[in-house]
């Protein structure tokens, strides 16, 4: 009785640590969202909640169910995310360096520059 | 102790989307807006996830499944439209943002950061209003071109693109057009862009 009542006790309190997490993870997007300067920095501070801070609290939902059954869907869940936020991530940022809502002074490299740089000068100038 | 732990993380989650909300209401641009609706996405999914673990039920996991494919969908779609609508959008900006600019046939020196805006269109008549939509074009560098189009070349940051471009400019063979227009708009872009977001 005293050692399922420890197990009780220490699960909510790792269910408590996750969920603080969790929400530490979108108080992060938040934070990042508000105070980062252009496009790109405020991406990475965005995907914070999506792969990390879901996890995490998914974990601890998992965790207070205290039930084997819903550990597929909670896997199944973050399987999405984990597998959507890249793809929509890379599709944003990439809108992003074409439309150029971005700032370029704040980069420290640039690798799609030379790529630019070199087919734009194999552009015959009748396509400009 | 776990219902102090929900409260303190039902406070962080209303910071967070407090952020998020902040920037769809500040945001620049649409990309700024979609992200931040992202967040808030996931921050809504989160919510019931905490409201699961407080009552003790699974009423909205599927709703947290489908979280996933929503936020997914609408970032795809929402970026694609920006994708076709970015050059007049750009040319607007940076024609509300720089009342005086320059005549794109006056010479910029490379290594001097001009005053121009170089992110106008050198020659709006012959900037396409579409240019997604431009035909024969291959599919995986037409954007390059239109980056091209809008009279837009990315300047390389580091040391060695740099020298690299100066032995470029040098070059008498690259006195066509193409080449000027992009030596011309290399060094201006970095100063004008710190007053786009300030």
């Amino acid at each position: 009785m005293l050692e399922s009542l420890d197990l009780d006790l220490v699960l909510d309190a790792l269910a408590s640590v996750l969920l603080v997490i969790g929400g530490l993870m979108s108080l992060a997007a938040g934070i990042g969202l508000v105070r980062l300067p252009d496009l790109h920095s405020r991406m990475h501070a965005a995907t914070k909640p999506q792969v990390l801070g879901l996890l995490s609290l998914l974990l601890a939902a998992a965790i207070t169910w205290r039930a084997w059954e819903w550990v597929p869907i909670v896997i199944l869940a973050w399987g999405l995310q984990l597998l959507t936020a890249p793809v929509s991530a890379h599709v944003v940022g990439r809108s992003g360096y074409r439309t150029k809502h971005m700032r370029r002074d704040l980069l420290t490299h640039d690798e799609l520059a030379s790529a630019v740089e070199r087919i734009s000068k194999d552009q015959p100038p009748e396509r400009r | 102790m776990l219902e102090i732990a929900v409260h303190i993380t039902q406070v962080l989650l209303a910071l967070g989307a407090a952020g998020a909300v902040y920037r769809v209401y500040k945001g620049p641009s649409v990309l700024d807006r979609v992200i931040s609706l992202d967040v808030m996405l996931i921050i809504v999914a989160s919510m019931m996830i905490v409201d699961m673990v407080v009552n003790d039920h699974q009423d909205f996991i599927l709703f947290v499944v489908v979280t996933a494919v929503i936020g997914f969908l609408g970032a795809v779609a929402i970026a694609r439209y920006v994708v076709v609508r970015s050059p007049e959008e750009v040319a607007e900006e940076t024609a509300e943002q720089d009342p005086f600019p320059e005549p794109p046939t006056s010479p910029v020196l490379p290594g001097v950061l001009g005053e121009n805006e170089p992110e106008t269109p050198h020659d709006p008549v012959s900037t396409p209003a579409m240019p997604g939509i431009d035909d024969k074009e291959d599919e995986s560098t037409s954007w390059f071109s239109a980056l091209t189009r809008s009279g837009f070349t990315p300047r390389p940051l580091d040391e060695n693109d740099a020298a690299e471009e100066e032995a470029v400019d040098s070059e008498p063979a690259e006195s066509d057009s193409a080449g000027s227009d992009s030596t011309e708009s290399d060094s201006t872009v970095p100063k004008k862009q710190e007053d786009r977001d300030a």
